[in-house]
């Protein structure tokens, strides 16, 4: 049985069991604001996975399992640069890339060119996001997922209590708790 | 006369009427205890700023969760070892 509280005092280990329900939503977001697409956030995502799966031996416990997937979707989300530059040849070409040792500057620049607010803005809210996510990583599962029904999802409390057999009371208390260490936890970089 | 017992809410259900009234839950009369509450206690009032912050901030990063389906096929990807079994 794994701990849930302490992961960063042991050794990095690989989970893969638990990699969709961890991570999804942290790669997703990741992911979303460099695409612009559901479907093609999605397909990288598998893809990582797999990616993910097909090279556990090359995991050195060096870094977080998540730090780890996340190089892996870096990489699949450049692939995919690639082949849609290769696809449209033309048509992105007044677009200014650099060669591949800027790859992430290069990413940055799609993600500034996408937007409908300021560049800086949009930078800003995913940034927070992702804390936001990290944060949510720091609580219990079933309390991350019972606040992220409640507040992202926005589902109503009639149907949360339902699926997870517990009282509204128990609910609010639930969701007391994971605000006041969300607030915490954001504290020293948002508020 | 019990009408200002009646009237009062302690720190916890103080705390707990204003994450309702994050969620729009909270009625009115909750939310005049409220009021009421934290025109009194500092410690409540910080609460209920930091809570009214912590919203703002959510409703800011914009999350876009990822569903539960397509969790389920990124499972099922995982399993058979391919990508390709949804299309
Ligand atoms: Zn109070």
């Amino acid at each position: 049985m794994r701990e849930a509280n302490h992961p960063k005092m042991e050794e990095n280990q690989l989970d893969p069991e638990k990699w969709v329900d961890r991570y999804s939503d942290y790669l997703f977001n990741y992911t979303i604001v460099r695409v612009n697409d559901r479907e093609v956030a999605n397909d990288i995502i598998s893809e990582t996975f797999l990616a993910g799966l097909n090279s556990m031996k090359n995991f050195k416990g060096e870094a977080s399992e998540r730090t780890w997937l996340i190089s892996i979707l870096k990489r699949k989300i450049i692939d995919h640069y690639r082949k849609s530059n290769s696809n449209k040849g033309q048509a992105e070409l007044k677009m200014n890339f650099p060669d591949s040792e800027n790859e992430g500057d290069w990413l940055e620049e799609r993600v500034a060119d996408l937007s409908d607010m300021t560049a800086e803005d949009q930078m800003e809210n995913r940034e927070l996001g992702l804390a936001i996510l990290d944060c949510l990583d720091q609580l219990n599962e079933k309390q991350a997922k019972i606040f992220k029904m409640k507040t992202i999802d926005g589902l109503d409390t009639e149907t949360i209590c339902n699926e997870f057999n517990i009282s509204p009371s128990n609910l609010w208390v639930i969701i007391h708790r994971a605000r006041t260490s969300l607030a915490k936890c954001l504290e020293k970089n948002w508020f | 006369m019990k009408g200002i017992s009646i009237m009062k809410l302690s720190c916890t259900e103080a705390a707990s009427v204003c994450n309702k009234a994050e969620y729009k839950e909270a009625n009115l009369r909750e939310k005049l205890r409220l009021r009421l509450h934290l025109f009194f206690c500092k410690t409540c009032k910080d609460y209920h700023q930091n809570n009214r912050k912590l919203t703002g901030l959510i409703k800011k990063a914009d999350i876009k969760p990822c569903s539960a389906e397509q969790k389920e096929i990124f499972k099922q990807h995982m399993k058979n070892g391919s990508s390709k079994t949804s299309k």
